[in-house]
């Protein structure tokens, strides 16, 4: 009995060490075939998942034999996921293609040298807005293929507006200063707020810094806080529509959406992207209309800038890596038709160039009161000044945040928090 | 053959046996604890290692981020801990009390929030204390307020809400520990405490606190491990602002937890740099822990 026992364990054991041994040997073949399939990870089912469906169909009617899986996780969960796998340097798990936030771009392309492909000489760049392509360029070689703009707006309820003495002209070119005095008095005529604003969230001071071309960082990635003109503008406007009254203080992205989508603010000012939020509230249909983003009262600021934004990456060891390349090649710099339903069916600004001659780009939008908004976005994204993200964006952002109380009680002079917000970020990055 | 004595036998099934669980403590227990101070000697960006010595301690201490992290689960160990066990003791004293009627109902009622979700509650207390929440609704309209609260707006009123939310959701549990330990005290103890004379307080702090000690030392000292520990309740009441800038107003909720994994998955990711901050916190921890022993007494 034991004997039997015994010979079953170690037959077990044997066996178990088989299969562990067989699924860690594999089998990795050449991706040279034009047959294979195609992993991708993205977040937003309603956004990059829905448009990577999309780009995977019309792939398929080029490639029939290609297959494609798309994960749809969270944002937060795709980085972990994409952190620790190439953490661990396992060549397995990954996939093909993954969506990476610009702000991350660079952290991600120094971090891990060598897991994305080179992709400069496989597409012309220069059809890609420069701003997106400089985001993706490490030591002269672009690792990208530039996807969605965070081209800003700002979006307007018209009817607040007109009943408060503006015409749409008057939006036009305006400086923060000059928005914070209309913001006062749609208050006083509407009852209504200006904005919805969180007040800790760094969102608004990176449109503004974008706006004015600098950033955190100079050209050259050096921490550039406590001196920085543009920065400390920002802030002053931060504190001023604090103070001001003009907003309507809110936590978080639900409490944010919620203050425009039951009509409690009279607008919006935040990336293109968010024309599906506001599309949400069926009812408001014709009331709302656009504008271009205000700029800082400071030399060089202009009436465009960008809030966030993605792209696409490939993986270098993934095993289908050439199909990959191709696949993005295909679909995302070359089909002129594919831009078109994206924008219309997902308010996606893509930052293919020759796209944005497409007819979806002219047309007029009934929600918006009839108005081309898209030619608007186009137009707006081609000025939007170039910046170097850094490899720090959400350190310095959080190290800002974090004297933003006391700046808000004028416990802190602005000069004095700058340059606290730029020792604390040297702390925590061990500058 | 040299035939092998039974108990011979026996002990290598034994090795056998137990090899399992060895290699599983090995690999999954003992290697990462090493590994981890190793790890902890690099500077990391990614896979980037530059080898730094004790430069990560040297560098915690001057990293106002965490400290400030540091600074925030001291204030809610030293204001959370001690409302939460005296509130847990007071009910299991009085749910233990055999002239009270469904003690059964209430005893479940408040162990209750122990079993709910983590990320569940906390979202739930979020909506409940933003500023246009039932919260301020309620105390608005009973007059007790006349402007909103900013809950979560405050650095100072976030903490508050932290401390609510924690108390409501781990109570409960520490009740329960404190209901089991008084089964163990003897009612003829308590009698003969009322035949000399003393009344429900005295019997409480003379009897009741002392028999419990071994108890409260163990509640206190694995609330102060949960407390160092914090993740979920902060990250998931702060996940609010917009584009993920701060861990609640001004970085008031956020805990080393919450920083250990920013510098992992948020910021860039330098492990080495997490890994010291989680020995820093295994030192706190062994320490508070000791001093929590001495306090107690000497023998438990």
């Amino acid at each position: 009995m034991k004997r039997v026992i015994s010979i079953a364990i170690v037959s077990l054991v044997i066996l178990s060490l088989v299969l562990v041994g067989g699924v860690y040997s594999g089998n990795v073949t050449k991706a040279a075939t034009k047959e294979g399939k195609i992993t991708i990870w993205a977040w937003d089912p309603n956004f990059n998942i829905a448009i990577m469906n999309e780009a995977s169909n019309r792939y398929k009617k080029i490639n029939p034999k290609v297959k494609f899986e798309i994960a749809n996780m969270a944002k937060a969960d795709v980085e972990q996921k994409l952190n620790t796998v190439l953490a661990s340097g396992v060549k397995t798990g990954l996939p093909e293609i993954v969506l990476i936030e610009d702000y991350n771009a660079q952290k991600y392309l120094t971090s891990y040298p060598g897991a994305f492909a080179d992709l400069t000489k496989h597409f012309n760049y220069k059809d890609f807005a420069q701003y997106k392509v400089s985001l993706m360029t490490l030591k002269g070689k672009v690792y990208g293929v530039p996807f969605d703009s965070g081209v800003v707006g700002w979006f307007y309820r018209s009817d607040y507006f007109s009943k408060a003495g503006f015409k749409a002209n008057d939006l036009i070119n305006i400086t923060w200063d000059k928005f914070i005095e209309m913001g006062k008095i749609i208050k006083q005529k509407t009852g209504k707020y200006m904005v919805g604003f969180d007040p800790y969230d760094g969102g608004l001071m990176r449109i503004m810094l974008q706006s004015a071309g600098r950033w955190y960082f100079d050209k050259n990635g050096k921490v550039d806080i406590a001196n920085n003109p543009v920065l400390k503008e920002a802030l002053i406007s931060y504190k001023k529509v604090v103070d001001s009254g003009i907003a309507k203080k809110v936590s978080g992205w639900n409490q944010w959406v919620a203050s425009f989508n039951n009509g409690e603010v009279a607008s919006v000012v935040t990336g293109v992207w968010i024309i599906g939020s506001i599309k949400a509230e069926k009812s408001q249909s014709g009331k709302w209309a656009v504008a271009p983003v205000p700029r800082l009262n400071i030399k060089g600021s202009v009436n465009a800038s960008n809030l966030g934004g993605s792209s696409w990456y490939v993986l270098q060891n993934s095993k289908y890596r050439d199909i990959a390349i191709d696949f993005l090649k295909q679909i995302y710099a070359k089909d002129i038709d594919f831009y078109q339903k994206i924008l219309i069916e997902r308010g996606a600004v893509g930052t293919y160039l020759p796209a944005q001659k497409g007819k979806a780009y002219t047309a007029s939008d009934p929600f918006f009161g009839g108005q081309k908004i898209f030619v608007h976005f186009s137009n707006w994204m081609k000025n939007i000044p170039s910046v170097n993200y850094g490899l720090y964006t959400y350190e310095a952002d959080s190290a800002i945040m974090a004297v933003m109380p006391d700046v808000y009680s004028g416990k802190l002079s602005v000069d004095a928090a700058l340059k606290k917000a730029e020792e604390q970020f040297k702390n925590k990055v061990g500058q | 053959m040299k035939k092998i004595s039974y108990e011979r036998y026996i002990d290598l099934w034994g090795w056998f046996f137990s090899l399992f669980s060895i290699i599983g403590l090995g690999l999954f227990l003992f290697y990462p604890i090493i590994y981890s101070l190793y790890l902890s000697t690099f500077s990391t960006k990614g896979v980037v290692q530059e080898f730094v010595g004790i430069g990560n301690y040297i560098r915690l201490f001057k990293d106002n981020t965490f400290i400030l992290s540091l600074k925030n689960i001291l204030i809610i160990l030293i204001i959370q801990v001690p409302i939460m066990l005296i509130l847990a003791l007071i009910l299991a004293v009085i749910l233990n009390d055999k002239k009270i009627k469904f003690r059964g109902l209430f005893r479940t009622a408040i162990f209750l929030p122990a079993v709910t979700s983590l990320v569940a509650y906390t979202v739930l207390f979020k909506m409940m204390f933003s500023t246009d929440g039932l919260i301020n609704q309620a105390l608005l309209s009973m007059h007790l307020i006349k402007e909103p609260i900013p809950w979560l707006m405050d650095p100072f009123w976030a903490k508050v809400t932290l401390i609510f939310a924690l108390t409501w959701r781990w109570t409960g549990y520490n009740m329960i520990f404190y209901l089991a330990g008084l089964q163990n005290i003897s009612y003829e103890i308590y009698e003969a405490a009322e035949i000399d004379g003393a009344n429900k307080v005295v019997q409480f702090f003379k009897i009741t606190i002392p028999m419990l000690k071994p108890i409260i030392v163990f509640t206190s000292i694995m609330s102060t491990i949960g407390t160092l520990q914090l993740f979920d309740e902060p990250i998931n009441l702060a996940a609010g602002v917009v584009t993920g800038s701060s861990v609640g107003p001004g970085d008031s909720l956020l805990t080393p937890s919450v920083y250990i994994y920013n510098i992992c998955f948020k910021y860039m990711p330098n492990f080495g740099y997490a890994a010291a901050i989680s020995y820093i916190i295994v030192i706190i921890v062994a320490i508070l822990s000791f001093i929590q022993f001495k306090l107690a007494g000497e023998n438990e």
